[in-house]
């Protein structure tokens, strides 16, 4: 059940303290070079907590590092009879209560997502799930949406209905405090005195700092039109192509993407006879994702290297998942120097279709 | 939609749809050992396997079509079909052409040797489904390996096939694989046809593309079904014959290969459009399958 409570904001940091003395508390913080990023935060009073800017980066390497190892192995050899014995040692990663705080509703969704890739399909992957239990998110809703932001469109933001544990919004002077799951409910039940009863007046103005902020968005981004347009199974191949041709084989979209899972798994050697087996991030727009020993490749890099990845996040979840991966939060905009973005990739659709309406 | 909150369950919640059992290490190999080797041709080698602990190998079973990952050290894995029948005890076996770093690695086990093993993965060819009908197999080169736990399946429940025709191309008399088997084959009353894309002096027997022998086979499209499994372009043109000659999309089952990391539906290297290889296949009926043209 939805309970409002008013946090005030100066008594934000006081409970923020009381809270990373029990759990690992990771909130975006701006360092010094004017990044943005999700950080774990050691000292509170030593670090600047930023609300204002988007984080650069999403939650995601917190459940699903850019490189982990999933085991050591290692080789015994007999000596009499030649024989080589080969085991493996699983190193499961350690589980640590945390607060995430700050987490905006695009990646928040994100998270939901990327539980369902891990943990809801029929294999479950026990290293997403150490990293992903005990895990509570204080959101934030969008008041002012970023520059590159589309949520709107997909979906996801700028404000929760549900997914988290506690939702704040900032109201002037104080937070308007949604508890959501189990955990939100309980640990506003535990510092309760940093909260006070929601009255008629803040739930007012949470109602209409919400309102205005659908009005705010920069960008009018036809999600769903697209989604239909692909659908019919007209491939845009030229504009595969000509992206295709634009892109530079970087990676940083599917990096810096937060519902972007896929990864590959090789070994490091550490000596002759033991080394550790890694889980790195890739990316389908990498020439090698699907290139198979021996040579043959069934995707065509030259014309073909975005088409997954757009079609996956617009086409292929919307059909398995009832929904697109595409979480509007707009980070592939700024990452990508080719302009090779999926907002791009909608644009170009959408135009493309409105041409040939126009068209007799 | 599964981002509903009703259907949406977050990882260690309590409560009746939230706990979860605790589970395995899906990546986690296990070691099984190399029993015997047996060289096909110069790139060609089938390994049967055992694992060392005997209660897996006790509960180990797979069915044929589907695939186990293996594991060589500092080789990282790659997915490699069955090319025995299951149940039969005494492990299973596995076909393997030197490709790349891990299939040469491979290429030099020796009886004894462990290697790691995680699996069987994949949806297998559906062999009730196909008890009752006469059954047509096609196979390119090492393609024959997956086709070959199936063809065995079929001989150790004979009464429940009908005929059993294969047709077997290589590119040249010296990438044939399984040629005691394909004696074994016919001695046990399954019409065997082979055919090379180029001949050697050594060879006295058909030359040309498998789609040619096609040209000598009667299926009727009620009581057939035909599994194709090879190159890419060799499964394109013998599902295209196939139609062609009257057998409906779903009698017709080939088993696809790709690059494939993790095998069981998360990694996302092995799609084929909206599909993942490792977990809607690497079996489909054509029925399933909208375009072949680029396998």
């Amino acid at each position: 059940m939805l309970e409002n409570f008013v946090l005030e904001k100066d008594h934000l940091l006081p409970l923020l303290r009381k809270l990373g003395r029990q759990y690992r508390l990771v909130a975006p913080v701006r360092n010094r070079h004017g990044d943005t990023l999700f950080t774990e935060i050691h000292d509170l009073d030593r670090v600047e907590i930023d609300l204002e800017h988007q984080p650069q980066s999403s939650l995601k390497p917190f459940f699903f590092p850019q490189v982990e190892v999933l085991s050591m192995y290692g080789l015994d050899h007999d000596t009499s009879s030649g024989a080589t014995w080969y085991s493996f040692y699983p190193q499961l990663p350690e589980n640590r209560p945390t607060v995430y705080f700050g987490v905006r509703s695009c990646d928040m969704m994100a998270v939901m997502y990327t539980d369902m890739i891990f943990l809801q399909s029929s294999e479950y992957d026990v290293y997403y799930a150490r990293h992903r239990e005990n895990a509570i998110f204080i959101t934030i809703g969008c008041n002012q949406p970023f520059s590159n932001c589309f949520c709107n469109a997909t979906r996801s933001g700028p404000f929760l209905e549900h997914g988290f544990d506690i939702q704040l919004t900032d109201i002037g002077d104080r937070f308007f405090v949604e508890t959501g799951r189990a955990r939100g409910v309980q640990l506003r039940r535990q510092w309760a005195y940093f909260f006070r009863d929601a009255t008629e007046d803040d739930r007012r103005a949470q109602f209409q700092a919400a309102l205005e902020a659908r009005g705010l968005f920069n960008r009018l981004v036809h999600v769903d039109l697209v989604t239909r347009i692909l659908a019919r199974q007209e491939e845009p191949e030229a504009i595969f192509a000509e992206l295709s041709a634009r892109c530079q084989d970087c990676g940083g979209c599917a990096y810096i993407c937060p519902t972007c899972t896929c990864f590959t798994i090789h070994d490091q050697a550490l000596d002759e006879d033991r080394g550790e087996r890694l889980r790195t991030w890739d990316a389908c727009t990498f020439s090698g994702f699907t290139r198979m020993a021996g040579g043959h490749n069934p995707v065509d890099p030259d014309r073909q290297r975005v088409r997954k990845r757009f079609l996956h996040k617009l086409l292929h979840d919307v059909e398995h998942h009832g929904r697109t991966s595409c979480m509007g939060c707009g980070r592939c905009v700024d990452m990508c120097f080719g302009g090779v973005d999926i907002l791009r990739f909608i644009e170009m659709v959408s135009e493309n279709e409105t041409e040939h309406e126009e068209t007799p | 939609m599964i981002l509903d909150p009703s259907r949406y369950v977050a990882p260690g919640m309590a409560g009746p749809q939230g706990s979860k059992p605790v589970r395995g290490n899906i990546y986690l190999p296990v070691p099984a050992q190399v029993r015997e080797v047996h060289r096909e041709n110069d790139l060609v080698t089938t390994f049967v396997l055992e694992f060392d602990d005997p209660l897996v190998n006790q509960e180990f079973s797979f069915e044929p079509g589907q695939f186990m990952m293996v594991s060589m050290p500092h080789c990282g894995e790659a997915p490699i079909s069955f090319s025995s029948p299951p149940g039969r005890g005494g492990g299973f076996a596995l076909t393997v052409r030197r490709a790349g770093r891990l299939t040469s690695a491979m290429h030099r086990l020796r009886p004894g040797d462990t290697i790691g093993v995680r699996g069987p993965y994949g949806r297998p060819f559906p062999m009730t489904e196909l008890a009752g009908s006469s059954l047509l197999f096609v196979a390119g080169g090492i393609g024959l390996a997956p086709l070959r736990s199936v063809i065995d399946f079929c001989l150790d429940h004979r009464s429940d096939y009908g005929e059993i025709t294969l047709l077997y191309g290589c590119r040249t008399p010296a990438d044939i694989c399984f040629a005691d088997d394909l004696e074994r084959w016919s001695r046990a009353g399954v019409r065997c046809l082979c055919t090379v894309d180029e001949a050697d002096d050594s060879w006295s027997g058909r030359v040309g593309l498998v789609t040619e022998l096609l040209q000598d086979v009667q299926v009727e499209a009620d009581s057939w079904r035909a599994l194709v499994c090879g190159p890419g372009i060799m499964i394109h043109f013998v599902l295209s014959r196939l139609l062609e000659m009257g057998l409906p999309r779903d009698h017709l089952f080939t088993t696809l290969e790709r690059h494939m990391k993790c095998g069981v539906g998360i990694c996302g290297h092995c799609f084929l459009e909206e599909k993942l290889i490792c977990r809607e296949g690497p079996v489909f009926s054509l029925a399933e399958l909208d375009d072949t043209r680029n396998l």
